[in-house]
């Protein structure tokens, strides 16, 4: 990744990401949406900043689709404000923790190369909320196929996926080794790009390291629906965690099932959170919901500890990214007919 | 063949001795095969009803799983996991026989296939696409077995009433016939007789009377 210097514009960065917040749609706001129709939901959210997009997506699309597009629309258009408003330092964060979007995205057009999907259509589907905007993307689409496709990203973020990687995908055309190498590569460059100079970029680490944790307590436990363990489970682990080392990851990969594995769990902080879901009968999707929920609850922990610092910028980014998240499934769930109390289990506030 | 078609020989007396015989042995087995038919039936529509039940809820699990992933995860990372998919299920047909009765039997490989080769990554892939695509499998295993068993019980439903049409074509067309056959060649076989002795029997008289 390419560094910048200086400490950057943290009161400036700060409190356009806090007006933001204040904008954002309140759980009430999702009361009132869980009762409505997908047209009422579209109209809805047309009033509640997301009028531009809706706007001018909406000769293209239409219904569900229109809801889902203009959602990743307005994030990446806010996502994008906020990384060009950052400066020095806080951008080299910022960046780094949007960068997920630009391995996201890259990960839509490596599978829509590989299945032959038209460029148009890999289009359609990406989404300009990291470093990289549009003209980047389209670059990227361009090019003739896959290793060419990440020859040209690694020009771009100077991310490089190995040889060994690459060479996986030749011998079975499966980009399952390079996309899971671009996921570990995601947390290892968003925890390198934090210092631990200030207390307040100390809070976000230890922040990150928690979110790295769950992710490995997310991936053990798709892993062990499957009874997979061992030096298999071994090749998905994170390293950078705050609890779960490579040992006690490999501990909870020994275990038998769901269930054995959550109690392996015990020491570690998360428990707290899932413990309720990890029953007999348990869906790993009951699981998977309260980590989702204990990453919103440690989000706001943090969120009021230091204004002036990088907290406050990735606590708006969380919420909005939450938001377009939260109306996706109302639009989807009142869609499909999804009863309400699942669809208030599935949302994230 | 009506009854008067018949020549009236002895021959074909026994001919149709031999037919009535045959047809009577032949109606009998059918009726028992028709029985053996229906009793196997009754045990396919059993499995039937259940599979039906089954690929229903099936259905419906995996549709609610698809709407929780495209929900949470968004219509493009679902799609975009689609595409990554490399996995190809494929179904093998052969047949098997019941009461000489070809049914098929269909088997399928390779429908389920663990997380970590389907083809995209497992740490990014969120645990609601991987249950909705595991809960699709289940119900692409339960229709492949539901298919056989379809088939099996239609198959056996269009033999039923092939046996059926058989057996009652035999039982009220074919053996009444050649009954009715076999007793006009009888009753012409007696007629004649009689005419042949009373034939003779003129033949005597005009012998014995003095010119």
């Amino acid at each position: 990744m390419f560094q910048r210097s200086g400490k950057g514009n943290y009161a400036y960065t700060s409190a356009r990401a806090k007006a933001k917040k204040s904008r954002l749609l309140k759980e009430e706001d999702y009361s009132k949406m869980l009762m409505m129709s997908v047209p009422e939901i579209s109209h809805y959210i047309s009033e509640a900043g997301y009028s531009k997009e809706m706007t001018e997506l909406g000769n293209r699309y239409t219904g569900l689709s229109l809801v889902e597009y203009a959602t990743y629309a307005n994030m990446a258009v806010a996502f994008r404000s906020i990384l060009k408003a950052s400066t020095g330092e806080l951008r080299n964060m910022v960046e780094a923790y949007l960068s997920e979007w630009d391995f996201t995205n890259l990960e839509v057009i490596l599978r829509g190369k590989n299945y032959g999907l038209p460029v148009e259509e890999i289009r359609e589907d990406l989404v300009p909320a990291g470093r990289l905007d549009m003209d980047d993307l389209d670059d990227l689409v361009a090019a003739p196929g896959v290793e060419e496709t990440l020859d040209l990203f690694a020009s771009k973020t100077g991310v490089r996926v190995s040889d060994e990687a690459v060479a996986a995908y030749r011998n079975d055309r499966m980009l399952k080794d390079i996309e899971d190498e671009l996921a570990k590569t995601f947390y290892r460059n968003l925890l390198l790009s934090v210092g631990t100079t200030t207390q307040a970029n100390r809070i976000f680490r230890t922040y990150l390291e928690r979110v790295v944790d769950a992710q490995n307590v997310e991936t053990l436990l798709k892993l062990k629906v499957e009874r997979i363990g061992g030096e298999e489970a071994m090749k998905y682990f994170i390293p950078g965690g705050q609890e779960v080392d490579e040992k006690t990851y490999a501990q909870i990969a020994a275990a038998a099932d769901v269930v054995s594995a959550g109690n392996e769990m015990q020491g570690l902080k998360i428990h707290n959170e899932i413990k309720g879901a990890l029953t007999d009968n348990a869906s790993v999707l009951d699981v998977v919901a309260a980590i989702d929920r204990y990453n919103a609850e440690l989000a706001n922990s943090v969120a009021h500890m230091y204004p002036l610092s990088v907290i406050p910028v990735v606590d708006y980014m969380i919420h909005k990214r939450n938001e377009a998240r939260n109306i996706r499934m109302i639009a989807h769930g009142v869609d499909s007919g999804l009863d309400v109390e699942t669809m208030k289990g599935l949302l994230v506030i | 063949m009506a009854a008067h078609d018949v020549t009236p020989t002895r021959s074909v007396l026994l001919d149709l001795k031999r037919r009535i015989k045959l047809s009577q042995s032949g109606h009998r087995i059918l009726k028992m095969k028709r029985d053996g038919l229906i009793i196997e039936f009754f045990e396919v529509m059993d499995k039937a009803r259940k599979m039906r039940a089954g690929v229903a809820s099936d259905f419906q699990l995996a549709m609610k799983k698809i709407t929780i992933a495209r929900a949470v995860d968004g219509e493009v990372a679902v799609r975009s996991a689609a595409y990554a998919l490399k996995s190809h299920p494929e179904v093998r047909l052969s047949s098997a026989s019941i009461m000489g009765m070809v049914v098929p039997k269909v088997e399928a490989e390779s429908i389920h296939t663990d997380i970590t080769s389907k083809g995209y990554g497992v740490i990014h892939t969120s645990a609601y696409t991987e249950e909705a695509a595991a809960a699709f499998e289940k119900l692409l295993e339960t229709l492949v077995r539901a298919a056989e068993i379809e088939t099996t019980m239609k198959k056996l439903l269009d033999e039923i009433e092939k046996t059926k049409r058989r057996v009652n074509a035999l039982e009220f067309k074919i053996v009444p016939d050649l009954q009715e056959s076999e007793r006009f060649v009888k009753f012409r076989l007696e007629e004649m007789e009689r005419e042949n002795t009373t034939r003779l029997k003129h033949l005597k008289g005009k012998e014995e009377v003095p010119e």
